[in-house]
């Protein structure tokens, strides 16, 4: 059986053209592999700006693919006709940061759970139609009475809930949920995250998960990818990637998540902010504590370490922990 | 508790109201709080619950709709609710100063930061321009920014975000405050920012005696920085205590439910212990105990009279379940 999601070698790079003189370019993604497995959560974890809803954006075919290939339920994204694209989208279904620009403010939720069902030709009968909705929001927790509201009545709880509900109406196969929980109240965030658990579990659902809280990715995810500056330097089942973290860069994140209990270590304070110097090759090196000279040398290739567990950096400073362990 | 002459910032009964279409809607309902020298309070709450109109309100920044309803803010005595503009001037940014939420949006695009760091301090002391530039780079090079003497002719653009809040502290800084208020200071950054940031606060904290108001969402947080956290609720303090009895023993049903809910970074959950519900809308009145209608151990009384803060060992809990134990 083919994974849900599988991408290979993907770069996207940002262009602007320019009348005269050369274009601009910002590389964005680069060389991405990975693969969504089937009833798996796979994390993306990843401060500002490294690349993870741009590589969300491509897998939905909002973007295409500078070079390299992502194919979703077995189907190449980037050169779907329109028609093919069509189908492709009652498989996959997205979810937003912020459920306040999300919805369109002039729509009642009737109308904003209909709307995939109609751009579809699904459920056509009234009644069933109706049983539907009434299940559907039942299904994320929400009384079916709210039918005829519009979004503005809504807090941003119940808002995530119908934007849930409405990626939920043609039953997708693979859900993408970008920081789904980040724009919510912390009394809320655990309501919505048990909530696409369960649903998770209910409908067989695989999911790709951004995040940059390493707490909610551990509660939710199987697999976690961390990313750095467009590519990806550790890769792991999520409990592995917990236990036994082998990126400096990954365990500078983990050192850096605040905690009510266990007070700040030492470690936390990644040296540089940005990299100073130019011709390190390895993206994280001039904020490494453990660079060495062979970090400026060529970037290292995502090598599998352990089973399952990958991992992008030749110094590998943490190693030995492991046998010890 | 009484007032010390170790108390710098003292909030009594604070009542914020926003006039809408609708009538007057109070957003915060009798808040009070007393901040000794040296020391951080952190305020705690979710969206709505009133904490950033607090915060404003100190420094008279409430936008146009909102205004003081009744209470008192007193800064070494003197009521700075009923300042006038002229008066607060010597003491907005001079002895009080603050750090918003958005480091990006809080810093002037036109200006160099040379500029905008100066500029507190050529208004409020009788220095020459060169020794104002001086000044500032001695605060660019405190907050931890490299090669200060060139920067200060960058404009923000030319700064990452935890850069930019690295200026921003230091303007706050700039004319040695008494009291520092940050709101959300460290939510707009990436986490290994944010801890650089909150290092660098504590730092400058400790070594100057400063005392803060410290305005967060998140817990975790508070109990970075905090020695005193005060949780709001739908504009009411729900519960104050040590960081320490709050985080290891926390009293009201409210931060029990909170700090249940977090997802752990230490090990795999199942499922999420919750807390019911949605944080009201401020636009109702609310009869009873805000929290009632969430809260899993609310009784009748809850929902027709709202608690007191009873106090029992140094801590503050608005909870009737309280009550009997003082």
């Amino acid at each position: 059986m083919t994974a849900p999601v599988q991408i290979k070698n993907l770069f996207k790079t940002y262009t602007r053209r320019r009348w005269l003189g050369k274009n601009w370019e910002k590389p964005v993604l680069k060389d991405i592999s990975l693969t969504l497995e089937e009833n798996h959560v796979l994390g993306l974890v990843g401060e500002s700006g490294c690349g993870k809803s741009t590589l969300c954006k491509v897998l939905l075919g909002i973007e295409k693919p500078t070079a390299g290939q992502v194919w979703a339920d077995g189907k190449e994204v980037a050169v779907l006709s329109k028609s093919e694209f069509k189908k492709l989208r009652r498989v996959m279904q997205v979810v937003y940061q912020d459920p306040y620009s999300s919805l369109d403010p002039r729509m009642t939720v009737r109308q904003i759970l209909s709307e995939p069902l109609d751009i579809h030709g699904l459920k056509k009968n009234p009644q069933e139609r109706n049983t539907f909705l009434k299940e559907l929001l039942a299904s994320v927790g929400l009384s079916d009475s709210l039918l005829g509201r519009y979004p503005h009545e809504f807090s941003g709880g119940q808002r995530q809930r119908i934007c849930i509900a409405r990626a939920l109406a043609l039953n997708p196969k693979i859900l993408v949920a970008d920081e789904p929980v980040s724009a919510l109240d912390v009394s809320v965030q655990a309501q919505i995250l048990n909530l696409l658990k369960e649903i998770k579990k209910e409908r067989h659902l695989s999911m790709i998960f951004v995040t940059h809280d390493f707490a909610v990715a551990r509660f939710l995810c199987d697999d976690i990818a961390v990313m750095y500056q467009g590519r990806i330097v550790e890769r792991a089942p999520a409990e592995e990637l917990f236990e036994n973290p082998q990126h400096p860069y990954t365990k500078a994140l983990l050192a850096a998540v605040p905690s009510v209990c266990a007070p700040q270590t030492e470690e936390a304070v990644v040296s540089q902010e940005w990299p100073e110097r130019k011709d390190w090759a390895c993206p994280f090196a001039a904020r490494c504590p453990y660079a060495q000279e062979k970090c400026a040398q060529k970037p290292f290739e995502l090598n599998e370490i352990f089973p399952r567990h990958a991992c992008a950096c030749g110094v590998r400073p943490f190693a030995t922990e492991k046998k010890s362990a | 508790m009484t007032r010390s002459d170790e108390t710098l910032l003292e909030v009594r009964d604070l009542q914020i109201e926003f006039s809408t279409e609708e009538g007057r809607v109070a957003v915060l309902c009798g808040l009070s709080y007393a901040l000794p020298k040296g020391r951080v309070l952190a305020v705690v709450g979710e969206s709505g619950s009133g904490k950033t109109v607090h915060a404003l309100s100190i420094l008279h920044l409430l936008p146009p709709t909102a205004y003081i309803g009744g209470g008192e803010i007193r800064y070494k005595g003197k009521n700075l609710a009923t300042l006038g503009e002229k008066e607060l001037r010597q003491i907005r940014g001079n002895k009080i100063s603050m750090i918003f939420q958005d480091p990006a949006a809080s810093l002037n695009p036109v200006l160099t930061v040379g500029e905008q760091l100066t500029e507190a301090l050529l208004a409020h002391r009788n220095i020459s321009k060169e020794q104002a530039l001086q000044k500032a780079v001695l605060l660019l090079e405190k907050v931890g920014i490299a090669e200060a003497e060139k920067r200060l002719d960058e404009y923000p653009f030319q700064f990452s975000g935890g850069m930019c809040q690295r200026v921003m502290i230091a303007m706050a800084l700039a004319l040695e405050p008494d009291v520092l208020i940050a709101d959300e200071p460290t939510t707009a950054l990436d986490v290994t920012v944010q801890a650089q940031i909150l290092r660098l606060m504590k730092e400058l904290q400790k070594e100057s005696g400063m005392s803060a108001v410290f305005i967060t969402h998140n817990l975790a947080v508070a109990a970075e920085v905090a020695d005193e956290v005060l949780v709001l609720y739908a504009g009411k303090c729900l519960e104050q205590a040590s960081a320490e009895q709050l985080f290891k023993n926390p009293l009201h049903p409210y931060t029990q439910g909170l700090l249940n809910s977090l997802a752990p970074l230490h090990r795999k959950a199942d499922t999420l212990p919750v807390i019911a519900g949605y944080p009201p809308v401020p636009r109702r009145e609310i009869i009873g105990c805000p929290f009632a209608p969430r809260c899993p151990f609310a009784f009748e009384k809850c929902r027709q009279h709202c608690p007191p803060l009873f106090e029992e060992n140094g801590r503050k809990t608005r909870c009737w379940l309280r009550e009997d134990r003082k």
